[in-house]
């Protein structure tokens, strides 16, 4: 493999890991403060893409008009979720909530399918051709889906950490009954997570239909590399799923020039392993929550 | 009539076994695996290709049982230490691994193409028909004796230990035990218990693809052990059969109810399946037939 | 936006099921010939199987117009089998024996009947099936099996045929993960081979990915002057975008059923102009296809694809196997008739009535189908005519036939 296969292999790992950073943050806020895997968020994507389908098809073709209604409307199905599943269960172990939260993945794509059936949908965009720099391609597509991306990351990273609300999730995070007992009314940061998660999950989702097309098992399939990458960069750390997620896009595709593309998820099951092995906190994980 | 009754019974006893095994796992010790359909394939691989191999059935059972509970151990070694959650994550890739190296290592396992022709368990037993007659009365037999084994289980000391492990570790652990000690053992045990369930299953249908492996059958053996009471044989029992008759059900629905397509059909049965495990585990956390001396979980 | 089922009609159709039973129940003099349908509505054949369905209740109306074969009106049962061998041995077991079906059509997937064959042979029931997996040539040992579609070794033939014929010297080849596709790129590999040509790259691709580009760099990094797609739309769709916006300039291949009217009118000229592909169907060019293709269009709005051409040919094929063998006959005696009344010599029919009429004065006939000209193999196979198209600003257009010696 000569240098130009690695340096394309490695932009389009990257594109990959901002735009799967979304879900990822998305996993590990909730990993870090409701503390459990929300295995629906997969689906919660898929719930997104297809958003921006039906937005296209009867309300606009624009693609920015698309990708804002598919966040809203993906926030509200999980703030649904939350309030109708999750919040009753958020005082049971965190196995209740992660069964439940498989049944909320077939529950969600259960309908898309039932509405939209088993055929691809394709987002419509102009085809555009990439920019060659002597055999290095940089797609001017790509490049809206990963500026997309750092916007958003920059905005939840900004407010977790400027601002009195995301001091008081971070609180919720590290201690939730320390932080129920100085007043920090732990619904409402439950309500914005719920809020965040849909809209990241919605955004991620119609980005990645962007990218590829729409499919019922879009989300779904993304679940487990997902997950690895949480896990390596550290569960319940927002730095640590951006960088796990990019470091995992980069390895995974530039591992499947020299294993083939088919071991890209066998690649996910094995960095699980190790990071599990060597070091089961991740890169920024703290010990408090490795439980 | 009767012959397709005894296929959905057979369907039922191999679905039974495999509820049986996640049950030992998650209702009687609490481990929450993913991937058990990981297992499942790895049984019916084993027994499969060993088979044609020329290796009598007994033996190539046998082999699944072990290798499919062999293949617990590390992952139960890796995780069990840590958080509950790792072991579902665990699990899950470990599924999806199994699935896609059988679809990739063709060499050994003709990858996407299956494995057709593999021998029937009674198949010189007078016609085809017969032999699955037997193969049913093999299946309760073998189910009997999965029970029977569950229930000296959780009377003997390892039970109440697996127990009090679910009900409250760090107990467990202050009186000096390694909870992730017992935890391996019963899930390797639950797992071997896949395998039997697989190697059943391959010389039933005859024939393997890997796309017969999916996470959805999972899923499926986990609405049988959380509908009908995840830590009860009863449970057990009933869970699978509702399964079966809801999965097999809806296929007579079409004949009756004009008017809905497949595509719909089959949206409003993985429906169901979502809505159970929700509804379940908010209404009725411990099933059907709670176990009448454990707390809500 | 794209293809998708159309519900309605399908709602529709399933209704007829119902209806058509009960009224054939009330109908005849003769039994009612139970005929179960076996198609791939959910999974991966999903987007097949219920035009397959649709085909075949178009026959089977036919059939029944014409007044049943050997006076026995044909009555349908249709059964899903999720693209799935497990669950089409329950769907199998159901038709076999509560519906006690005599023969089963439209399957899809090979692994569905690989799976199912052990239930239906047992039972002395024929199975009519598009797979065109080997395997299925040896495994039936009672001669119940029909391929009504070319084996993957005669469609990855093609694929050399033309690239050969086209003057294309550095093909790579992008193979979607499964029995059909791999087989079908491997035959592919070997025509090219044994015709003293080189594969510049093989690549085998896992199916449902969000991004093909790294497969695709790979092969590009060779410099083919064609790529030859074993794939399926889905997967093509993505492949063929990410081609296009890679910069990178060649010709393309792929079977009829991948790169679609559908693919070309959600990409754009640019694309499609590039694209050669290949079906077995010739359309136009039978009479057989003339009527079905209205009766189809009439039915459901939509054109027919290849698999449903196919699967309208199965029943009208076994209705005419019916009339030969007669009233009484069952499984092998039926399946027995299938080359005497498709395969050469006879006089040439292109409907199930004229089949009939023909039969009727005792004389031999040979079905020119909707598919093809289907002249069955010693296991069962087919060894038809292909078309190979092309986009003329961007719609689908025949632009040869081609015959091949099998």
């Amino acid at each position: 493999m000569d240098w130009i296969n690695i340096t394309n292999a490695a932009i389009n790992g990257i594109v990959l890991g901002l735009l799967l950073a979304l879900p990822a943050l998305a996993v590990t806020l909730v990993f870090g403060i409701a503390r459990f895997p929300h295995a629906a968020v997969g689906d919660y994507m898929t719930f997104g893409a297809y958003t921006a389908i039906l937005v296209q098809s009867f309300m606009s073709a624009s693609l920015v008009a698309a990708a804002l209604i598919a966040s809203a409307a993906t926030a509200f199905l999980s703030l649904f979720f939350y309030a109708w599943v999750f919040r009753s269960l958020s005082q049971r172990s965190p196995v209740s909530s992660l069964i439940a939260s498989i049944g909320v993945a077939f529950a969600v794509r259960s309908v898309i399918t039932f509405f939209a059936g088993q055929s691809q949908y394709v987002i419509e965009a102009p085809l555009v051709r990439a920019w060659n720099f002597s055999g290095v391609r940089i797609l001017p597509t790509d490049l809206y889906v990963a500026a997309t991306a750092v916007l958003a990351l920059a905005a939840v990273f900004f407010m977790l950490h400027f601002t009195a609300f995301g001091r008081r999730m971070r609180a919720v995070a590290d201690n939730p009954e320390l932080a129920a007992a100085s007043g920090i009314r732990v619904r409402e940061v439950m309500i914005t997570l719920s809020v965040i998660v849909g809209a990241f999950c919605g955004l991620g989702g119609m980005l990645m239909g962007f990218k590829a097309v729409v499919l019922p098992e879009l989300g779904w399939e993304l679940i487990l590399p997902i997950f690895a990458s949480v896990i390596l960069g550290g569960i319940g750390s927002p730095v640590g799923a951006v960088c796990g997620m990019i470091l995992f896009g980069i390895s995974q595709e530039i591992a499947s020039l020299y294993v083939g593309a088919s071991y890209k998820l066998v690649l996910a099951f094995v960095v699980l392993l190790l990071v599990l092995l060597i070091r089961p906190q991740g890169m920024f994980g703290k010990i408090i929550a490795v439980r | 009539m009767e012959f397709y009754l005894i296929a959905i019974s057979i369907s039922v006893l191999i679905y039974m076994l495999m509820a049986s095994g996640l049950s030992l796992q998650y209702g009687f010790t609490g481990l929450v695996n993913f991937g058990y359909v990981g297992f499942f394939a790895i049984g019916a691989y084993t027994s499969g290709l060993l088979s044609l191999q020329g290796v009598p059935l007994p033996v190539s059972f046998l082999a699944a049982m072990l290798l499919a509970g062999a293949l617990a151990y590390p992952l139960g070694i890796i995780t069990l230490r840590l958080g509950g959650d790792y072991l579902a994550i665990i699990t899950l890739g470990f599924s999806e691994t199994v699935r896609i190296l059988l679809m990739k290592e063709d060499w050994l396992t003709r990858g996407v193409h299956g494995v057709p022709g593999l021998p029937r368990v009674f198949d010189d037993w007078a016609g085809v028909s017969s032999g699955d007659l037997t193969l049913l009365l093999l299946l309760l037999v073998v189910n009997i004796a999965v029970f029977a084994l569950i229930a000296y289980l959780v009377r003997s000391p390892f039970g109440r230990i697996i127990a009090s492990i679910r009900d409250n570790e760090v107990a467990v652990r202050a009186l000096g035990k390694n909870p992730a000690a017992f935890k391996t053992r019963s899930l390797m045990l639950g797992s071997a218990l896949a395998g039997l369930a697989g190697a059943f299953q391959a010389h039933y249908v005859t024939f393997i693809a890997p796309e017969q492996f999916v996470p959805l059958i999972t899923f499926y053996v986990w609405i049988a052990i959380i509908v009908g009471g995840p830590n009860r044989i009863l449970g057990i029992v009933v869970g699978t059969i509702i399964l079966l008759t809801f999965l097999e059900g809806s296929r007579f629905m079409r004949d009756f109810v004009g008017g809905v397509s497949e595509v719909q059909l089959a949206s409003v049965r993985f429906f169901i399946i979502g809505m159970a495990l929700i509804c379940t585990i908010l209404y009725r956390p411990n099933g059907l037939f709670p176990d009448k001396f454990s707390k809500g979980k | 936006m794209s293809y998708r089922i159309d519900r309605r009609q399908f709602a529709k159709l399933a209704a007829a099921v119902a209806a058509g039973a009960v009224l054939s129940n009330t109908a005849g003099a003769a039994e009612a010939f139970r005929l179960g349908a076996l198609n791939s509505i959910t999974g991966a054949g999903g987007a097949y199987g219920p035009g397959m369905l649709e085909a075949i209740q178009i026959a089977v109306a036919e059939v029944n117009a014409a007044g049943g074969a050997a006076g026995r009106q044909f009555e349908l049962f249709a059964e899903d089998d999720q693209t799935k061998p497990d669950a089409a041995v329950l769907a199998v077991k159901k038709l076999v024996e509560i519906n006690r079906v005599e023969a089963v059509v439209g399957i899809w997937p090979s692994s569905v009947q690989l799976a199912t064959l052990p239930i239906t042979n047992a039972a002395n029931v024929p199975s009519f099936n598009v797979c065109g997996a080997p395997e299925l040539e040896t495994l039936d040992d009672k001669d119940l099996v029909f391929q009504f579609y070319a084996s993957n070794k005669v469609i990855g033939a093609v694929f050399a045929e033309v690239a050969k014929k086209r003057g294309f010297k550095n093909p790579a080849v992008l193979a979607y993960n499964n029995a059909t596709m791999v087989a079908q790129a491997e035959n592919f590999r070997s025509t090219w081979e044994a015709g003293g040509g080189e594969v510049a790259d093989f690549i085998v691709y896992e199916p449902n990915q969000t991004s093909y580009r790294t497969e695709l760099d790979r092969a590009l990094s060779k410099n083919p002057d064609i790529l030859v797609l074993s794939s399926y739309t889905p997967d093509v769709t993505i492949i063929l975008k990410e081609w296009y916006q890679s910069g990178y300039d060649c010709k393309l291949i792929s079977p009829g059923w991948s790169i679609t009217q559908a693919v070309a009118d959600a990409l754009g000229p640019e694309v499609s102009a590039q694209a050669t592909t290949i079906s077995n169907v010739p359309a136009s060019s039978t009479e057989a296809y003339k009527a079905f293709h209205e009766a189809f269009v009439a039915r459901t709005g939509r054109q027919p694809e290849m698999f449903a051409t196919a699967a309208y040919d199965m029943v009208i094929v076994l209705a005419l196997a019916i009339e030969l063998a007669g009233a009484s006959a069952k499984g092998t005696e039926i399946s027995a008739k299938i080359r005497n009344v498709t395969n050469a010599p006879g006089n040439k029919v292109s409907t199930f009535a004229e089949g009939l009429a023909a039969l009727k004065r005792g004389e031999e006939i040979d079905y020119e189908g909707a598919s093809s000209p289907l002249e069955f193999g010693e296991a069962g196979q087919t060894t038809p005519a292909f078309g190979i198209f092309g986009f003329e600003d961007n719609k689908l257009a025949l632009q040869e036939v081609m015959t091949l010696k099998s």
